[in-house]
């Protein structure tokens, strides 16, 4: 008799915190990465991290039938972008027509368990950047591309940033190690940009959000790096006096090697 | 070896710069050119993001023709007078240049613009040099006598008033096309982020007569004044200067040069010129076909200059 009290107080517990914490009773997810911060020196290549963590789920845990699903999101600072499409003008290839995105992740990196479209309906992943092709894009006010021409510009977005490294989804990447640790490995490339990124990993089991959680991820330039770019523009004046008289110098100082006469 | 480049946050591999940079600074001494317009491209082509390809080159120049203007110094073959007023007119012409560089970038069609020059200006000077030094060579080899500089003979650019004397060049011309040339020049250099040398060399041969062997020197030296001012301004308003990459690319660019200037020495003046007008003409030709043809991505994305920075 007391069992199905208490599951029934549990479950009225659930409703009212419902709004608050949807997750509190459900499973939990916990994750970390490898490192919270990457430093960028003169020999960076690129790097990897992981992302590694758990399903915590406890006796009174909700038994489910279906698989769990897990994305991992990495997502750099947002930038404004503008895609340009050349067309032919006067017999000469020239840029014509342009959109521009405003508030795009700079690097996105999407990891899932398996096919985004498989795991949740279109709203829960777009408002997660679950997959590339869920990633929303919002237009400039002023564009003047016609609506029925906007998807090739989109496409074309998406297409050059995966094509640089910048974009990546990897479905199927995410390795479970037990029946409730997973990890993944996120490869940040040469050409990764530098700011403060979020690392959100999100549990999913048919079609619903189960469980979140967010890691802060910073990449920095460190050392000589990070000294030169203060220096150019907190410093410009002086970065500028030191950029000629150091081309100066060199060029005199071969000119005093190099004397044969 | 790979270096990371603190600006343009990117690396790249340091032998290529190197290379480019040797390559690009041997062309410099040899012909008295800076090279802006070769290096750029090359630069741009291998992934470094155009406005800090066009700043750092700025950089690279400075010392490729500090480094030539050494070696020509000695040899006393600089005409500094006449480097003075060139420079007085490459100033006022700079001024303009910048000013409508930013009108250009409101409009929107500053790519075309420099797309558009080059092809112009290249091709009408590659071909114009072509042509005269295939013409002399023509006539020195079937026996005519060749006068390189030809001191009675003048043209109507002689004919103008405010005459100075140029002991150096041995010429008494009118600062008018001299403060002119300086401008017309400075005005293109600052709209195509070049310093001019290819265009320099033959207008003062050609156009004012100075002796071969003074104009490169005296080239030399504009450019550096130039040059230098260029890489102030762009490292005070666009800091896009990557010192990393500018002092790898002098490296390789200064030793270049100097092998370059040493050749220049051993070849004759028509053929020199050969030489330059084929280098001119090809990349004008480069630039041309890249606008006929259909590009392979028609697209292209490019992040706002104010981007989200810590």
């Amino acid at each position: 008799m007391r069992r199905p009290l208490r599951q029934a107080i549990v479950l009225l517990g659930l409703g009212c915190l419902l709004a608050a914490a949807p997750a509190a009773r459900a499973e939990n997810l916990i994750a970390a990465l490898s490192a919270d911060r990457v430093n960028i020196e003169s020999n960076f290549t690129g790097t990897r991290i992981v992302v590694f963590g758990e399903i915590a789920r406890d006796a009174l845990t909700v038994a489910r039938p279906e698989p769990y699903d897990l994305a991992v999101v990495v997502s750099g600072p947002e930038q404004v972008v503008t895609t340009r499409r050349k067309g032919r003008f006067m017999g000469i290839w020239v840029n014509r027509d342009s959109e521009t995105f405003e508030r795009v992740p700079s690097f996105l990196a999407v990891h899932t368990t398996r096919a985004p479209h498989e795991m949740a309906s279109r709203t829960v992943l777009e408002r997660h950047r679950i997959g590339l092709r869920n990633l929303n894009l919002p237009i400039a006010i002023a564009s003047d591309v016609p609506i029925g021409d906007r998807d090739n510009f989109r496409q074309a977005f998406l297409r050059l940033r995966v094509q640089n490294g910048l974009y990546q989804e990897q479905t199927d990447s995410i390795e479970f190690l037990s029946d409730s640790l997973f990890r993944t490995s996120v490869s940040l490339p040469a050409n990764v940009p530098v700011g403060e990124y979020t690392v959100s990993t999100y549990l999913l089991r048919g079609g619903a959000l189960l469980a979140q959680a967010e890691q802060p991820l910073t990449i920095a330039k460190s050392g000589f790096e990070q000294f030169t770019y203060r220096l150019a523009y907190e410093y410009s004046a002086l970065y500028g006096l030191l950029a000629v008289a150091l081309a100066i110098f060199t060029g005199w100082l071969a000119g005093v090697i190099f004397r044969r006469d | 070896m790979q270096i990371y480049l603190p600006i343009a946050e990117l690396p790249v591999n340091m032998f290529m710069l190197f290379g480019m940079g040797g390559a690009v600074g041997f062309l410099s001494g040899l012909f008295g050119i800076g090279g802006g317009f070769l290096l750029t491209p090359l630069l741009i082509f291998s992934g470094i993001p155009p406005a800090v390809s066009v700043a750092t080159v700025t950089t690279q120049v400075v010392a490729s023709s500090a480094s030539g203007v050494v070696a020509y110094w000695r040899r006393k073959m600089i005409d500094f007078k006449l480097a003075g007023m060139l420079l007085v007119g490459g100033v006022i012409g700079s001024a303009i240049g910048v000013w409508l560089f930013d009108l250009l970038r409101t409009l929107g069609q500053l790519d075309l613009v420099i797309s558009l020059s080059y092809v112009t200006f290249l091709s009408a000077i590659g071909g114009l040099m072509l042509f005269e030094s295939l013409r002399s060579m023509a006539r020195r080899r079937s026996g005519a006598r060749v006068a390189a500089r030809q001191p009675g003979r003048h043209n109507w650019v002689h004919g103008l008033p405010f005459k100075m004397r140029f002991r150096q060049s041995r010429l008494y011309v009118s600062v008018i096309p001299i403060i002119f040339l300086g401008g017309v020049i400075g005005f293109l250099g600052s709209i195509l982020g070049i310093g001019g040398g290819f265009m320099m060399v033959p207008a003062l041969i050609y156009l004012l007569r100075v002796p071969t062997n003074i104009v490169i020197g005296t080239s030399l030296l504009q450019i550096l004044f130039t040059m230098a001012a260029a890489t102030f301004l762009h490292a005070m308003s666009t800091q896009s200067v990557d010192i990393v990459l500018a002092l790898a690319l002098m490296i390789g660019g200064v030793i270049g040069a100097q092998f370059g200037a040493r050749m220049g020495q051993k070849l004759r003046g028509d053929q020199l010129r050969l030489l330059l007008a084929l280098l001119v003409l090809s990349v004008g030709v480069r630039f041309a076909v890249n606008l006929v043809l259909q590009p392979d991505e028609l697209f292209s994305v490019s992040a706002a200059i104010a981007e989200v920075r810590r």
